[in-house]
């Protein structure tokens, strides 16, 4: 791990070196015109996984509280297995899906020029997260004693009320983990992204404008990556976007791994 | 109560239905033999009618032999990682070496394929090249197929180490009559899993590893292939044209019905294990 580390380090080196950190706010990309500022990138990484997360979080724990409280365990299985071959499609399956059906649908419904936009690569993203974030609650509810749905039945909770009081507390340490999983997930995601984030690179306008073309560090290094020459500024440039991706990854995996310890029964 | 959550979780459980029938739906026109067999790809990269080609078997071909490569390289050491953890760590080297596993399963898979290309594309001068695809794919499933590994050791009863222990076997006895017996439906499940997460990665491979068309069968493992996951890219880019938006459905069904294949015998694998 800290080989790859330097290694990231090292190839960035002339771009951190030549332009310093502050080039994480300045907000212009032109290759050409040796303009390196990561901040579009960085701030439609950043709107990309909120929206991921605004979709996916309810969703994903609203199907796993049906699927483990309210339905029968035969359907549980069945479930389970249809999430864990959503899990196992391979993303650029998905970014064909977003193409040719988010994208024109997004186009038609909110009269855009074009239907590459953040919304389109938000929603993609909530998709390939779903499933990571079922399962996990799924198995935190599942793991929680009978003793304690006995215990509570026995005090004279309604449904709602143990739901909300008894089993959701038990089980948020699973959940949360699923949360960053699924951060960590979208936060890397690359294919899906690139084929519909529309690849533009600016800061929105405003900066709450989610329906316009942005790009994220992953798709901004898989798009461009073919263009640059090895030991080229604009080479380590993008290693510097790789840089930021597997610093804020190893920031979120440690974040999990922190809190889950600190949960433990 | 009941009924708003109900609402809720409808998109979770009709949408996997719903995309797999439409992933099939879209491909149902191109998909027929000649489409596996046939090892044509016409034209070029540069958009005439026939560059979309009309055979997927050197893309599968070129995506399995990754996958292969890649598992012949992570699995020995997977192994190797899992029997030092069951043998010899000590609890802080064990702590240290799981969280170590977490943190690099985490990192974004094209972050791999970066320093990939930096190490073995460019310094080694390898190329883009089939090895490079399979080493970086390697080392992507190697945390992976570790973790399954040293689970699958875990799940051994301390009793049988034990009693194995007693009746004085050597620890190469011990690894190969007790614990290979035991574990080895779970490592195959991890191994299954890898299989079929080393065939769904795209983004390491795209630049290093990859090309277009032009590839039938390579002709060392220092020089490019053709994959399914790249080539569905590439399709998709190509966007308005038709036989290539219905060949890049059929090769999402292909690559699917791989991926589900190997997830599917991982499930009754593991079904297999939790009977016995």
């Amino acid at each position: 791990m800290l080989i790859l580390l330097w290694f990231l380090v090292d190839a960035s080196w002339p771009f951190w070196h030549d332009f310093g950190i502050s080039q994480l706010w300045a907000s212009e990309w032109y290759p050409y015109e040796s303009l390196y500022g990561l901040l579009p990138a960085i701030i439609g990484t950043a709107w990309a996984m909120l929206i991921a997360m605004f979709i996916a979080v309810p969703c994903g724990l609203a199907a796993a509280i049906v699927s483990s409280e309210i339905l029968p365990i035969t359907w549980q299985s069945w479930m389970r297995l249809g999430m864990e071959m959503l899990a196992g499609i391979p993303s650029v399956v998905y970014g064909l899906i977003g193409l040719w059906v988010l994208l024109p649908w997004l186009q038609n419904t909110f009269d855009l020029l074009t239907g590459h936009n953040l919304l389109a690569a938000g929603m993609i993203l909530s998709l390939m997260i779903l499933p990571t974030m079922m399962v996990m609650s799924q198995d935190a509810l599942r793991l929680i004693p009978i003793e304690q749905r006995e215990a509570a039945m026995n005090m004279g909770m309604n449904w709602s009320q143990r739901l909300l009081r008894v089993l959701l507390p038990q089980a948020w340490p699973g959940i949360r983990s699923g949360i960053l999983l699924g951060l960590g997930r979208s936060l890397g995601e690359t294919m899906a992204v690139m084929l519909v984030v529309g690849s533009l690179d600016r800061v929105p306008q405003p900066i709450y404008n989610i329906l316009e073309p942005a790009q994220t560090l992953t798709s901004r290094i898989g798009r461009e990556m073919g263009e640059a020459a090895f030991g080229s500024m604009h080479f380590s440039a993008l290693m510097a976007c790789g840089l930021v991706l597997a610093v804020a990854a190893i920031c979120l995996s440690l974040l999990a791994q922190r809190k889950s310890k600190g949960f433990v029964l | 109560m009941k009924i708003f959550l109900c609402l809720l979780a409808l998109p979770a459980l009709l949408l996997p239905l719903a995309c797999f029938f439409y992933i099939v739906v879209q491909a149902w026109p191109a998909l027929n033999w000649q489409l596996i067999a046939g090892s044509e790809t016409v034209g070029n990269l540069f958009g005439d009618v026939s560059s979309a080609g009309h055979g997927l078997w050197s893309q599968i071909s070129g995506s399995l032999l990754m996958m292969a490569l890649a598992c012949l390289l992570a699995a020995p050491i997977a192994l190797s990682i899992a029997l030092f953890h069951a043998l010899w760590a000590t609890p802080s080297q064990k702590r240290m070496l799981i969280t170590i596993l977490q943190i690099l399963q985490g990192i974004p898979p094209i972050v791999y394929g970066l320093c990939g290309l930096i190490l073995l594309v460019h310094l080694l001068h390898w190329g883009i090249s089939l090895a490079a695809g399979g080493v970086i794919l390697g080392v992507v499933i190697l945390p992976l197929l570790s973790s399954n590994a040293i689970h699958a050791l875990e799940r051994i009863p301390v009793e049988q180490t034990e009693s194995a222990k007693a009746l004085g076997l050597t620890s190469v006895a011990i690894i190969m009559r007790v614990w290979l017996p035991a574990a080895w439906p779970g490592m195959l499940t991890g191994l299954l899993l890898a299989m079929a997460r080393a065939l769904s990665e795209t983004a390491p491979i795209l630049f290093t590893a990859t090309v277009f068309s032009g590839i039938t069968w390579p002709d060392s493992i220092f020089s490019p292939v053709t994959s399914l996951q790249t080539h569905i890219f590439y399709l998709a880019q190509e966007g308005s044209n038709a036989h290539a938006v219905d060949m890049a459905w059929a090769s999402a069904t292909v690559l699917l019905v791989l991926v589900v294949f190997f997830s599917l015998s991982a499930r009754f694998l593991r079904r297999y294990e939790e009977s016995v």
